[in-house]
């Protein structure tokens, strides 16, 4: 099976299929499903940001929600104002991304845990933020904007239409995150990730590193803040609630750290989780949620995305076939060798 | 110049409530090396267990006693049966761990109590007493001098007794505690029961004002936080001190600073903790920390 995958027909082939999935299923699926896949790529795409800043570059963010409402906010704003809709994009894009640039900045200076500590305030300082912005924001009532409605020309309902503008984006977000985590950066920043002094000392500055994969992150959050826009075409100061960052969080966390896949398992787990657990018992919800994260981190650290990867190695570790660990691991492992040459040693008691 | 002195006791007030979470959050850091993101939820949960108490029928003051004591068990049994499994582990796996915790207990204080607003009576009158022209509340000394004797019982514990020296040994460096023949795991279960528990007062101390509801400290839990970075991890006085001012600060501009007001008095520490972080990123008063390689 893994090896059918590795061939490049069938991965072109899987490729062609998939898209012509994308275009077709749009037309045929029920509202209500092309209501919820687009959902489900709003917040993969939020879910992708974060992974960028948590799961590859190792710095818990709890404030992504905080990015995707700012975007959403740029977005409505734009479009109340009829912006054109590319602009409204972009700001939607830059703002938020200025925003991650300006607190990482600060909060990266320093070590360890601070990112996580600062960020925490972001939904709690986000949503009364918003509430008194309300020359930009509507205030509490929030605001609404319809430009992701249909044109008359392409004879879709609304949405399939909107189904397709998410589709793109998040297709294009995933595809340019992708490029990115496996490039130069992406190697740069797992260095980071796994031991800092031996960054610097290989003249990758950490501050910066963090610096640029929070950035990124915020301005991942804010496209999804637009998609959000395009989908939910209503956002309030309750878009940015502190429950939806940890939800957000756990999302990620279960469906897989540092994984592509992962993101997108965690974009499903964020829009059915909540209304399954809800169904069960509304006040259940949160305990429910904390259980689930809890259990995750003790069985699947990796997330539901190594799940694959792990009944593998439990099929293997039984005996059938003594093969060679996949490149990936084996990168990984290399750079554990060398960051556990050099213990460290916290010596600030 | 009255209004002054009461926003600065009120502030002092709030402050020293900011000063036990956070507290808390540096003892279990010096015991574990962990941020503890569910320290306020921790608190909440005493909370409505002195509030359970009450209802039983004890007596306010014995409600919370046992409230306390309970609390101590519970931080003791979730770093034995939850957190001991993560503490070698990465720090950020650490801190996604108390976030789970967070959003569990939480969820277990919703469950049992409901999101609804509960009623729970302060151990002081609501009066005022005239000092200097202006009227202070009973509460907010009570609650500061409440806060500063348990602080200096805890500063006797440290330094005064067998136990306090045992568990610095281990906060300093636990494989040597452990080759000294000290009981490690065990030393871990009373700082986070000692945490649990500080964060038990915390919780009591607050609730009459704020009303029990389960999210009643996601706030105070974010001014602890911001205390903490503003004091330095390692330095408890530091902690102490940034709460305060962080308490005073924030009082001061809701009233005086017209934009801020009193719903985005939230953002005064931050504003605080962006001017400090650049300057000083160290803390205010923490020390800078060397990794030896």
């Amino acid at each position: 099976m893994s090896n059918l995958l590795k061939k490049p027909a069938v991965r072109w082939g899987a490729l062609v299929v998939l898209v012509a999935l994308a275009v077709v299923l749009p037309l045929m699926l029920p509202e209500v499903a092309n209501d919820t896949i687009a959902r489900i790529c709003v917040f993969a795409v939020a879910v992708l940001g974060l992974n960028v800043v948590m799961g590859y570059g190792g710095q818990v963010s709890l404030g992504q929600i905080f990015f995707l409402g700012l975007g959403s906010y740029v977005t409505a704003y734009g479009a109340t104002n009829d912006w054109n809709i590319v602009l409204t994009f972009l700001a939607a894009l830059v703002l938020p991304a200025i925003a991650g640039l300006v607190i990482a900045l600060a909060a990266a200076r320093l070590g360890g845990l601070a990112i996580a500590m600062v960020t925490i305030a972001l939904p709690i300082v986000g949503l009364p933020l918003a509430r008194r912005l309300d020359h930009w924001t509507g205030g509490s009532q929030g605001l609404s904007s319809r430009f992701s409605d249909a044109p008359e020309w392409t004879g879709l309902y609304h949405d399939q239409w909107q189904l397709y503008i998410v589709l793109v984006i998040a297709v294009v977000t995933f595809v340019l995150v992708r490029n990115f985590v496996r490039g130069k950066f992406g190697r740069a920043l797992a260095i980071v990730k796994e031991n800092e002094a031996v960054a610097s000392s290989m003249g990758i500055s950490p501050y910066w590193y963090k610096v640029l994969s929070f950035t990124i992150a915020s301005m991942v959050g804010g496209i999804s803040g637009f998609m959000y826009m395009s989908v939910v075409q209503y956002t309030s100061p309750e878009t940015l609630a502190f429950h939806h960052s940890i939800t957000l969080l756990a999302a990620m966390v279960v469906g897989g750290s540092a994984t592509l896949a992962g993101s997108v398992i965690g974009g499903v787990y964020f829009v059915f989780v909540p209304v399954l657990t809800n169904a069960i018992n509304p006040n259940l919800t949160a305990m429910l949620q904390g259980a689930i994260l809890l259990l995750v981190l003790f069985l699947l650290p990796g997330g539901l995305a190594s799940l694959p990867r792990r009944i593998a190695g439990l099929r293997r570790s039984s005996g059938s076939r003594p093969g060679a660990p996949p490149r990936e691991e084996a990168a990984t492992r290399a750079v554990q060798k060398a960051a556990s040459k050099q213990p460290t040693r916290k010596a600030d008691q | 110049m009255g209004t002054f002195i009461q926003l600065l006791i009120d502030g002092l007030s709030t402050g020293s409530i900011y000063a036990a979470l956070a507290l808390a959050i540096v003892l279990v850091h010096q015991a574990t090396g962990m941020v503890n993101f569910a320290q306020g939820a921790m608190a909440v949960l005493s909370g409505y267990i002195a509030y359970s108490l009450l209802g039983v029928g004890l007596p306010l003051i014995g409600a919370i006693i046992g409230a306390v004591v309970i609390s101590f068990f519970v931080g003791a049994l979730i770093e034995r049966l939850l957190i001991r499994r993560f503490e070698r582990g990465d720090e950020h796996t650490a801190v996604v761990v108390t976030i789970g915790l967070l959003t569990l207990i939480t969820g277990i204080c919703a469950w049992f109590w409901s999101y609804n607003n509960q009623l729970f009576p302060s151990l002081f009158p609501n009066q005022t007493i005239p000092v200097f022209g202006a009227s202070v509340s009973l509460r907010s000394l009570g609650t500061i001098i409440v806060i500063l004797v348990i602080m200096g019982l805890l500063q006797l514990l440290f330094v005064g007794t067998k136990l306090g020296l045992a568990l610095r040994a281990v906060s300093i460096n636990q494989q040597s505690a452990a080759f000294a023949g000290m009981p490690v795991g065990r030393l871990l279960m009373v700082g986070w029961g000692l945490a649990s528990a500080l964060g038990a007062v915390a919780g009591v101390l607050v609730a009459p004002q704020l009303t029990l509801t389960p999210g009643m400290m996601d706030t105070a839990l974010v001014y602890a936080l911001a205390a903490v970075i503003l004091g330095g991890l390692s330095s408890p006085i530091g902690v102490v001190a940034a709460a305060g001012i962080i308490g005073v600060l924030e009082n001061l501009a809701a009233v005086y600073v017209p934009f801020i007001g009193h719903d985005l008095k939230v953002a005064v520490p931050f504003l605080l903790i962006f001017v400090v972080l650049i300057l000083r990123p160290q803390g205010l008063f923490g020390r800078k920390a060397v990794v030896r390689v």
